[in-house]
């Protein structure tokens, strides 16, 4: 029973919000503490620092509350209806896209929205930089890492373990 | 369309998965050079259009993106591919962390690496944006729009959902007796 809440409630939440990870927080807080207390409030901002540190979406913190709750069975439960109801509406509304890509309605409308999408991505740049960019040390490994990907081949792996091994050395 | 099999897609996803460490906005520059560039699955084009049906949808956008690309190469098994490939790491890592719930936060000196990470993520971002801005935006219209979202957002702060319907019906009306290829 427990199993299928934890499901449901997940399923329900990612079908439902739009706007990313962290906008689903509240919800999730809503659910698992206050609602059913299946996680103290600690374990909840643990799961979120645990999203966090891993590469990837900051979704796999949900493996991490379903395996509280339920053990593997409930992070690989959790996982997958997290993702499916992602995966149902994205390939729908995939399908029409490249069904109808052509017409001048979808291909009119998202010419506005495809350049609209560059300038909340600027946006969201100027966010994320307020909160990281607090030192030399953050400004210089940003522009570095910037630099390296717009004239480089190379790969953001290694900026990204580059920028890691930086942090750490001038801890 | 162009297609990439199951497996390709599958290990193309788990390697950016794997690596993009600071956030979701690290794995957009993972898919530019890796599907875009390296592999040449996909224009630049089409690369924005999976950032852009990766907001309108609900669920975590970046993710979305993720999938809407997988479906572009293989229809539905290649987004599951996708999904599968991308996650896979951070959820075994999630449930290993769960297992031996290790105290994270209080860690210093993995806070000094998400640090560094996270100002990387920057720069990272502000690349891609450079460059899908120099790939698309050809006509002062396109400026225009992508400058008014991007004012609506940082001054107005409104939300990215409203803008995109916004830039949806304008687009329409801007563009519609005025197409090109």
């Amino acid at each position: 029973m427990i199993l299928f809440t934890l499901c449901a409630t997940l399923f329900v939440i990612n079908a439902l919000t739009i706007g990313g990870g962290y906008v689903m927080l509240p919800m999730l807080q809503e659910e698992f503490v206050m609602k059913h207390h299946w996680l103290t409030n600690q374990e909840f901002l643990d799961a979120i620092a645990m999203g966090q540190i891993t590469p990837g979406p900051l979704t796999v913190m949900n493996a991490f509350i379903g395996y509280k709750i339920a053990g593997l069975s409930g992070a690989l439960l959790a996982m997958a209806s997290s993702y499916l109801p992602c995966i149902i509406i994205v390939t729908l509304v995939a399908k029409f896209y490249y069904s109808y890509k052509d017409s001048t309605i979808v291909s009119a409308s998202f010419r506005g929205v495809k350049a609209a999408v560059i300038g909340l991505l600027a946006a969201v740049s100027i966010t994320l930089g307020e909160s990281s960019l607090i030192d030399p040390i953050t400004v210089t490994i940003a522009v570095g890492s910037f630099a390296v990907i717009a004239f480089t081949k190379l790969e953001p792996t290694f900026v990204i373990v580059g920028a890691g091994i930086v942090g750490w050395l001038f801890c | 369309m162009n297609k990439a099999s199951v497996r390709d897609i599958f290990f193309s996803f788990l390697k950016i998965g794997s690596f993009s460490f600071g956030g979701v906005y690290s794995m957009l520059s993972f898919f530019e050079r890796e599907l875009v560039e390296k592999k040449k699955w996909l224009s630049h084009e089409d690369f924005i259009e999976g950032v852009a049906i990766g907001q309108i949808t609900p669920g975590p956008p970046i993710v979305n993106t993720g999938i809407c690309i997988g479906y572009k190469l293989n229809r539905l098994k290649g987004a599951v591919a996708a999904t599968l490939g991308q996650s896979f790491t951070g959820v075994a890592m999630a449930i290993l962390l769960a297992m031996f719930y290790v105290g994270a936060e209080d860690d210093r000196i993995l806070r000094c690496v998400m640090k560094g990470i996270g100002a990387a993520v920057v720069g990272l971002l502000v690349s891609i944006v450079c460059k899908m801005a120099a790939k698309t935006l050809r006509d002062y219209r396109s400026i225009g729009f992508a400058l008014a979202a991007f004012i609506a957002m940082a001054y107005f702060k409104f939300n990215a959902i409203g803008i995109i319907l916004g830039a949806g019906v304008l687009g329409y009306l801007v563009y519609k007796n005025w197409r090109q290829a």
